[in-house]
């Protein structure tokens, strides 16, 4: 029953409470005044305990003599704040006058309560609410529910007989959106990419250095980009790199893929955009990754199915949060795609995605790289002569080099050997490349 | 430089992790042009220990060349140090058996880069081979070795200052490195440096033209976050650095800082451009402080004669009017217009017609406030017109007793500094038999003259005769006026006349106590020690009863203006404090500390004040109430500790009893005053609905404050909704409309902060007089409320146009285009990053909110002073061509 109203309970004195004494005396010769707070949309930033809470941001950000003396200042209000505070509690413990003020407040509340639908704040002390159920109701807010968080649309706790607002759900945040963040870090790590050195490079810069390093930027007097887009053939290792930037990272790492971005009901879908970019910022620092951008990403034109049109607002969602009005914070964006010539231009502007990441096919060195790390752990035949596979013209992405070894294994195996052999390699490359080529035979048109 | 020595290698560390991870993998891991250069590096590593020194030195310039070609990202260690990493040892084993010789230099060079990345933390082995190498020049081997070696320089200091061992060496690189930071943009890394070895003075070497702006910038930031001396070094520095490239008004800010009249002087005398004085004496006058220049800091009689005019703030209200005039609020304004009773609902606007005097009282201080300054209203002055005195006797006399006095002294505010106009206006009331109307006369004489000096001294002519008069009220409104008007004067004439009263045995309390403000507000700030004594032995006299009167509290207020942001000067007179009797002991104590420390952002001073806040007192003493006042006076000297006082001032709130919780919303008011921060007003928003009634009083007098001539119209409808609220109490009302008022002085064109010049410089006698106003009302029942109310008019000590006046170099007003917009911190940036942002084009006079900063937007005219702030005089750019 706690976390209904914290913000109304923590709040010295309860205001309202205390008000509402006041003019009790008054009350018969004059009708209440208007209680002074204001109720509406959400100051997200501004209020709230939390807000409180919130330290003032220190300049410069580079390191420097200064920016330790003001952190240090910094850190001996907070020590005075903490004896303070301390003194007080050993000298008049709160706890109990705030238990019994829970207590009270639980009894006003009653039990048990139902959850509803705070449709629309009418005045400062009524609001229209619905139930899941039935229809919809005309109600007072009781006076302890913290009127700065309550907004449209929000869930709300009732009472139970006469269904009063009598708190709020404050875990607002979208189920989908917590199923994102990723909590065990993947295996890859940068040691298991062959080659891509420039695009580890460049993707380092972009994302990793401005969340742990943002003086290095301050000194050179620019702003880190806000974003990357990896881009190129199919299995050339973008999801592989931005794993691995997951595995390295200890910012919050949320991965989506774009399809998942597209929600059934009209709204849902930018909606979703917004709540996953709220969370980053709460959580933040943190990466963003969306995985097959151009399933929502896709060049804008006269859309005739309601379908496409809410898909396309999802990407009008999508590109307000990445460059809109309101600042994005510590929160960087990982984009991956293998079609970026059939996306919006708007999201690629710089601005929004600073850099794009090009993921070649693999040259000769890379690709003996990729074969050493896929055949590291395998058992070959000492007639095995990888360099011929190395050397070959054809165009063989990453992921085509793993399921030839994947493949030749299978092979090996099909004969219940316990070595893979030249030969079994061979085959596994032209199975391999048959299926890519659709059929064609590796070397039949040449 | 920051102390810890991986943070200074900060490029690395992201990195580390993999390539370690790398690293222990088996080598064929690496790829074919890896190998060659490890076993490259490994060949000269080997060749290096070779005894012919003709190999040696081919592989140690080759080692020295890999190194140094190495283009690595910031993101990872190079690779030619990488591979070097397990030869370390080696190299380093084989340094010690080596001759003395250029090659043992040579290698000692590329140990000491080595040691970059492998030294353990603390041995300091980069910093030990670099000054066993060939001292070559520093910057070869990039920022990272630079900025490490300085961080083991500032290690290395410290080790040996605890040994005393000799420094010399270590200076020497000290120079050269400060010299490499100098000459690549890293100024503050270069200040770091020197304040880490004490030895600031190498920094007035090392500037030149393009970068002792951002130098002295960073050095004036710093101290304010200095401890002790320190600050006081820094501050010289920089206006040793400001004087040397003829920054004179930067110069003259920071002597202003330092309160060092003979850094001022020297700003005069060094600097012969009479325009420049000019400026000068604008700066000084803004400051209010009494300067008198002498011949050698202005030769000529007649420029002295307008120098001196200037620095007397004769043209103050002139200029005032021309910004009125401007901005087209010259039209007088009524108190009914500040009330916009209209916009509120019916009910309450018809219970507010009863013309009572508390409500005519209010209204005569609204319009004062609001038409402060603009020399017409329409209650005061309207009827000189028609008929002499006619209705402007008749809205006096609508007050009653006490009241009027502050009716008669509201007509002077209305004429503030004007006091050729003022003093005319004012004339006829001493012909009138009231002796509270006398007493507002004489106060207005102190009004008018506030902040204004004169040759002919007419306050204190036609004041002095008044103080010994035998009423109490007349005796007061001549003091209080003497006090207003001489405010930091130190005017030995004003002390011979006022000293006296304070040991009149008959005088009573409300005199003495007054008489005691006066006092300090003109001796504010010296540490004068015959008004200390004078002030203890008036205190000492008092008898157990008078000490318990509320207006007592103005005694050691006055005691404390004496010694305001003095620091340690106070001592002396605490150790006499504590000689008090105890019902005033503590009081005394805290005032004295609190005024001592005011706008030093004192951290000790803040806990041991919050120390006393936090005891719970059971005997009804008094003293934390300018306890918690004294935390806002400390706090408020720079943004990060008044963000944090802030904070610190919620928790008081949340556990305080009555006395503290009082306090806390005028503590508040101090803070932001005239700078409605959005948080602070919800907080005052909400105590204004408190149901202690002396804690909503103090916090509808602090919404009035933090909303000081800022118009605010959020401020302005929630005090129109109190009002209706409250429209029942009278003494809340009372609070709410001067609340109103407070929130439209000077219709918007004026401000209360005592801090000018980018927050900078503090006024004391600004502070003064706010601090008196706030401690009064800490008992508002019996000071504001009760017959003391013209306590308000302290506030006009701390009242100054907020505006950017342009004038040529006739000093005519001149109108140009300026940006004005929200001030950005920009020390410590790289490059020209812009000042300003969200700007807003007009052109002068123009109006500047707190937190805004103004700069020019032609290049036609080049301004006088660097801050924008105040009368700025513009000067022709030569170079200016018009484009077309």
């Amino acid at each position: 029953m706690g976390q209904g109203t914290p913000g109304g309970l923590n709040r010295q004195g309860l205001p309202g409470d205390r008000k509402n004494d006041g003019s009790d005396k008054k009350e018969k010769k004059f009708e209440p005044a208007a209680p002074p707070a204001r109720v509406g949309r959400k100051q997200r930033k501004q209020k709230g305990p939390e807000a409180a809470a919130r330290l003032p941001t220190v300049t410069p950000l580079t390191k420097c003599k200064l920016r330790l003396l003001k952190l240090e200042r910094v850190k001996d209000y907070l020590l005075m704040e903490e004896e303070f505070v301390s003194n007080q509690e050993r000298l008049k413990p709160q706890e109990e006058k705030a238990e019994e003020d829970r207590s009270k407040v639980d009894d006003l509340r009653g039990s048990p309560m139902s959850v509803g639908n705070l449709e629309e704040l009418i005045d400062e002390n009524h609001a229209i609410v619905s139930s899941s159920v039935g229809p919809e109701y005309y109600v007072g807010i009781l006076s302890f529910v913290d009127k700065d968080q309550l907004e449209p649309g929000c869930a709300i706790l009732m009472h139970n007989k006469v269904l009063s607002v009598v708190g709020l759900l404050q875990d607002e945040v979208d189920p989908m959106v917590s199923v994102m963040k990723v909590e065990k870090a993947p295996l890859e790590s940068y040691a298991d990419i062959g080659g891509l050195d420039a695009q580890i490079q460049e993707i380092k810069e972009a994302v990793e250095l401005p969340l742990t390093h943002p003086e290095l930027y301050e000194d050179i007097g620019i702003k880190p980009p806000k974003g990357v887009i990896l881009y190129g053939e199919p299995g050339t290792g973008k999801t592989l790199l931005a794993k691995a930037v997951a595995n390295s990272t200890s910012a919050t790492f949320l991965r989506v893929v774009g399809s998942e971005l597209i929600q059934k009901y009209l709204g849902d879908g930018p909606k979703l955009v917004r709540e996953l970019f709220r969370v980053a910022d709460d959580l933040s620092p943190s990466i963003v990754f969306i995985d097959e951008i151009d399933a929502v990403g896709t060049k804008r034109y006269d859309a005739h199915s309601g379908g496409e049109r809410e898909i396309q607002r999802t990407m009008l969602e999508l590109l307000n949060q990445l460059d809109g009005f309101d600042s994005r914070g510590d929160v960087k964006v990982i984009l991956a795609t293998n079609r970026i010539e059939s996306l919006d231009p708007a999201l690629l502007r710089p601005g929004r995605i600073d850099r794009k990441i090009e993921f070649p096919l693999p040259d000769i060195k890379t690709r003996r790289r990729i074969f050493q790390i896929h055949t590291s752990r395998m058992t070959l035949a000492d007639d095995v002569n990888l360099e011929e596979f190395v050397m070959a013209k054809d165009e063989l992405s990453g992921a085509d080099i793993k399921a030839i070894c994947t493949e030749a294994g299978l092979l090996a195996l099909r004969e219940r050997r316990m070595k893979v052999t030249h030969t079994d390699v061979k085959k596994a490359k032209e199975k391999v490349m048959f299926k890519k080529k659709e059929g064609v035979p590796e070397g039949l048109y040449m | 430089m920051t102390p810890d020595p991986n943070a200074s290698s900060s490029g690395t560390v992201p990195s580390k992790d993999p390539k370690k991870k790398k690293g222990e993998k088996k080598e064929e891991d690496l790829s074919d042009e890896d190998l060659a250069l490890k076993q490259q590096l490994e060949l000269y590593v080997e060749r290096v220990q070779d005894p012919d020194p003709g190999l040696q030195k081919v592989a140690l310039e080759s080692m020295r060349q890999e190194i140094r070609t190495s283009t690595s990202s910031m993101t990872s260690v190079p690779k030619p140090l990488k591979f070097l990493r397990p030869h370390y040892g080696t190299l380093k084993a084989y340094y010690e058996t080596m001759q003395d010789s250029d090659l043992k230099k040579y290698l000692a060079d590329i140990l000491s880069v080595l040691a970059l990345t492998m030294s353990a933390e603390g041995e300091r082995e980069s910093l030990k081979y670099r000054l066993l190498g060939s001292e070559g020049d520093i910057g070869s081997w990039g920022h990272e070795y630079v900025r490490n070696l300085a961080g083991e320089i500032a290690q290395e200091y410290a080790k040996r200052q605890s040994e005393e061992a000799p420094i010399d060496d270590l200076m020497e690189l000290v120079q050269q490195i400060v010299a490499f930071h100098m000459k690549h943009n890293a100024e503050p890394e270069a200040v770091d440096l020197l304040m880490e070895v004490e030895d600031l003075d190498l920094l007035i070497e090392h500037v030149d033209s393009t970068n002792f702006k951002r130098t002295c910038l960073y050095l004036t930031s710093s101290a304010r976050y200095l401890p002790g001396p320190d600050d006081m070094l820094v501050l010289d520095i920089a206006y040793m650095i400001y004087l040397k490239f003829e920054e004179y008004p930067s110069a003259l800010q920071i002597a202003l800082f330092l309160d060092n009249m003979q850094y001022v002087k020297q700003v005069f005398t060094s600097c012969d451009d009479l325009l420049r004085k000019k400026q000068f004496c604008y700066i000084l006058a803004r400051h209010g402080i009494t300067f008198e220049l002498d011949d050698e800091m202005a030769a000529d009689d007649d420029d002295r004669e307008a120098l001196q005019e200037i620095i007397n703030n004769s043209r103050l209200s002139e200029g005032y009017l021309t910004l009125a005039r401007d901005i087209e609020v010259m039209e007088p304004k009524s108190p009914e217009d500040i009330y916009k009773a209209h916009l509120l609902d019916g009910r309450a606007s018809a219970g507010a017609s009863v013309d009572s005097a508390r409500q005519n009282l209010a209204a005569t201080f609204v319009n004062a406030f609001v038409n402060a300054g603009f020399g017409q209203d329409k209650l005061m002055t309207v009827p000189s017109d028609n008929t002499s005195g006619g209705s402007s006797s008749n809205w006096l006399f609508k007050n009653k007793e006490h009241g009027k006095t502050s009716a008669a002294a509201s007509l002077s505010m209305i004429l503030l500094w004007d006091v050729d106009a003022g003093l005319a206006q004012i004339d006829k009331y001493f012909h009138l038999s009231d002796s509270h109307i006398i007493a507002g006369a004489l106060l207005g004489v102190g009004i008018v003259n506030c902040g204004i000096k004169n040759d002919c001294d007419p306050a204190l002519a036609l004041l002095g005769d008044y103080v010994d008069k035998d009423d109490s009220s007349i005796r007061i409104g001549a003091i209080m006026g003497l006090g207003i008007s001489y405010a930091g004067s130190q005017n030995e004439q004003i002390r011979s006349k006022l000293a006296p009263i304070l040991n009149e045995p008959k005088a009573p309390l409300d005199v003495i106590a007054f008489t005691a403000i006066s006092l300090g507000l003109v001796y504010v700030g010296s540490c004068n020690e015959e008004v200390a004594q004078a002030i203890i032995f008036a205190l000492m006299d008092r008898s157990e009863s008078e000490l318990g009167e509320p207006l007592t509290r103005l005694l050691p207020l006055g005691l404390g203006l004496l010694y305001l942001g003095k620091q340690e000067s106070v001592e002396a007179t605490a150790e006499v404090s504590k000689t008090f009797n105890e019902k005033i002991r503590k009081y005394c104590d805290m005032t004295l500390l609190s005024c001592a420390y005011a706008g030093t952002g004192n951290v000790l001073k803040v806990q041991n004040l919050l120390g006393h806040c936090s005891q719970h007192l059971d005997k009804g003493e008094t003293h934390q109430g300018p306890a918690v006042l004294g935390i806002a006076m400390v706090a408020m000297a720079e943004e990060l500790g008044l963000e944090m006082a802030i904070r610190s001032l919620e928790h008081l709130l949340q556990y305080g009893e009555q006395n503290i919780r009082q306090a806390v919303p005028l503590a508040l008011a101090l803070l932001c005053i005239s700078n409605p921060k959005v948080n602070v007003m919800d907080t005052l928003s909400r105590l204004s609905h408190d149901t202690d009634s002396e804690v909503a009083m103090a916090a509808v007098i602090s919404l009035g404050l933090i909303g000081a001539g800022t118009n605010n119209a959020r401020i302005a409808g929630m005090l129109r909704n109190l009002s209706s609220y409250y429209y029942k109490d009278a003494s809340l009302l009372f609070c709410v409309r001067i609340a109103q008022g407070l929130v439209h002085l000077g219709k918007g064109l004026l401000t209360l902060n005592p801090y000018h010049s980018e927050r900078f410089l503090l006024s004391p006698t600004a502070l003064a007089g706010l601090v008196t106003m706030l401690h009064a009302c800490l008992d508002m029942k019996a000071i504001i409320l009760g017959k003391y109310h013209y306590i308000l008019y302290f506030l006009v000590l701390a009242m100054q146009p907020r505006m950017l006046m342009t004038v040529d170099e006739n000093l005519k007003p001149l109108s140009v285009p300026v940006r004005v917009g929200q001030a950005v911190d920009v020390v410590g940036q790289a490059g020209r990053p812009k000042t300003i942002t969200g700007f807003q084009t007009h052109s002068t006079p123009v109006l500047l909110a707190a937190g805004d900063r103004a700069e020019l937007a032609t290049e036609k005219y080049i301004p006088l002073s660097p801050i924008l702030e105040g009368f700025v005089i513009l000067k022709e750019n030569p170079e200016y061509r018009e484009e077309h």
